[in-house]
This record gives C-alpha cells, structure tokens and sequence, in this order.
C-alpha cells in the first residue's frame, strides 16, 4: 500500500498499541484483563504493521522462526510455574511457595502465567495471520 | 432500572438488525465487517452486564482480530456468494432451527433471573472466591485470581488448546508458505 497518510499513522501508533497491550496484560490483577486480551492487542500492533506496510516488512521486525519459538515458550512457561510449585512441595499449578509469603507467592504465580498465556495467544495470531497472508491457495490447486 | 431496560431493548434490536443484515447481503466483505460490528453490540452487552472482563475478550478477538484474520482471508475468496435459489435444504434448514429455537425458548423459562442473590451460582463457590481473593490471593480482580489461580488447570488446557490449534494451522499452510516464498524469491532474482 502506498499511502503516505495511513504510513506515517501506523508508524506513530505501532508503540502505543503495544504500550497498551502490556499495560491490559500486567494490570490483569487490578482491573479488566489478562493474558488473552493483551495477547491478542499486541498481535494486532504487529499485523497493523503487516497490512499497512507489507508482509515482508513484518517478517523483519518479527521474524518467524522467533516466532514460532515464543509461541512454544509461552504455553512451557505455564507449565513450568506449576513444575517450579510441583518441586518445591505444593500441589500443581498452587503458587503459594513461589514467594516469601503466600499472597507474594499468589502474585508471582499469577503474573507469570498470564505472561505465558500472553505470548502464546499474540504469536499464534501473528503465525496465523503469516500463514493466510503468504499462503497462494489459487497456486495450489493448479498443481 | 427503566434506563437500563431501554439500553437492553436498544442493544438486542441493533442486533438482531444486524443479524438480519448479515443474512441478506452477499458482498463477503459486508459479511465480514458486519459479524465484526455484532461482536461489538455484543461486548456492549457484557458491559451492561458488568462483565468487563468477557466484554473486553469479545471487542478484542470478536470484533478485532477475527475480523483482520477473516479479512487476510478474504483475497482467496470469491468477492460475493453465489444466489441461491429456495430448494429442499432450506426446508430443513428452516425446521431445524425453529424447533432448536424452540427448546432453547423452553428451556429459558427454567433459568433463574438474572442478578438474583439467591440464584445457585452464587450459593456454592462464588463467596469462597470473593472471600479467597481478598484474603489468600490479595487481588482485586476477581476474574483474574479464579482465571489464573482458583482455575489454574482450565486456563492451561485453553493455553494449549490455543496452541495446538496454531501449531495445527501452521502444519497445514506454512508448508506451502516456505516453499512459495522460494519461488517468489527466484522470480525476483
């Protein structure tokens, strides 16, 4: 796309979409939000990006293969936080040993797994939207 | 009380307007933009609900990033659906969802009302949640402490329900993706 006008917009918004996505996932405890929502708006940044400007240009600032590791990374992370409670002598996924008291350790718990749930959700819309935008459906069926 | 039957009563038209919107056009970017816009009545919904939390989930996936991925996805497809002319299918199409509708409308009446004390789900657990929340967990937000701590299982299983499903999309399309790219790139050169 070649306008000068939604260009200079993207490039001025970029920023504070994904401010904003951080701010919904790591004020998920105070008020509405989490993992998912925050997931999904920092997934939008990125694919605003993509549109605006071009796949190509995407795939620079957010390159696949890194992609495809944080996706991986984000649900391990949720599954970790409840080995890391599992090892240290509480039942799966209870995070009250995570910290020096048990509201800490509810805290710690709670904010890491989120962050997980957080990753994986934005970069399995980002890969999503890589595979509809680079995938030449008309191109297949020829063959 | 009356101002809030009037937002409701609002809402639910604009809705089903929508609904009937979606159902007569056949340009499949109206299509796309108009289920867009009814996810967004319906977080207006939720909001009147009190539920900011699903209301949020419903304007950011329903409203925003279905509609860009359903838009990615609309260059392969045709730019208006095909017309149709009446045939038996819509018979039972029809009598499908009339009945559906019905048990749904009958079953309704079994439902208590809506923001009742004395409804079940806020007899059982949901004061040990409230009470837990404050108390063991020391957040405000309820829906996150039940979301990430009371119900720490089911939020891992969405987690990994999310992620096998793009591991799935991606060993169905990114296959041809690489492989395409190659071509592109030795045309370019």
């Amino acid at each position: 796309m070649d306008n000068l006008i939604l260009k200079v917009c993207t490039k001025v918004l970029f920023t504070p979409i994904i401010l904003f996505g951080l701010y919904v996932q790591f004020h998920g405890d105070f008020g509405p939000g989490g993992g998912f929502q925050a997931g999904v708006i920092v997934a939008a940044a990125f694919i605003l990006y993509a549109l605006v400007f071009s796949v190509e240009d995407c795939k620079v600032i957010m390159p696949p293969k890194l992609n495809f590791f944080l996706l991986a990374l984000g649900a391990f992370l949720y599954g970790f936080v409840g080995v890391i409670g599992l090892i240290l002598g509480d039942p799966y996924l209870s995070y009250d040993v995570l910290g020096s008291t048990k509201e800490a350790g509810q805290h710690v718990g709670i904010l890491l797994v989120e962050f997980g749930v957080g990753l994986t959700v934005c970069n399995v819309m980002i890969s999503l939207f890589y595979s509809f935008a680079d995938f030449d459906f008309g191109k297949k069926n020829n063959d | 009380m009356i101002g809030e039957i009037i937002i409701n009563a609002f809402l639910v038209t604009l809705m089903l307007t929508i609904a009937v919107f979606i159902i007569n056009t056949r340009k499949v970017i109206s299509t796309i933009l108009l289920t867009g816009t009814y996810s967004l009545v319906a977080a207006l919904m939720f909001v009147s609900l009190d539920a900011v939390d699903v209301a949020f989930t419903e304007a950011s996936v329903g409203a925003g990033i279905s509609t860009i991925l359903f838009l990615a996805a609309l260059s392969y497809l045709p730019k208006e659906e095909k017309e149709e002319k009446f045939n038996i299918k819509h018979i039972y199409a029809i009598c499908t969802c009339t009945i559906v509708a019905a048990l749904l409308i009958w079953a309704s009446y079994d439902l208590p009302l809506v923001g009742q004390l004395e409804n079940p789900v806020h007899q059982n657990l949901a004061q040990d949640f409230i009470e837990g929340s404050r108390n063991h967990i020391g957040i405000p937000n309820v829906v996150t402490s039940i979301l990430a701590s009371y119900r720490g299982y089911d939020t891992f299983g969405e987690t990994v329900v999310i992620y096998t499903a793009g591991i799935a999309v991606l060993v169905l399309l990114y296959d041809g993706v690489s492989k395409n790219s190659k071509i592109n790139k030795e045309k370019n050169k």
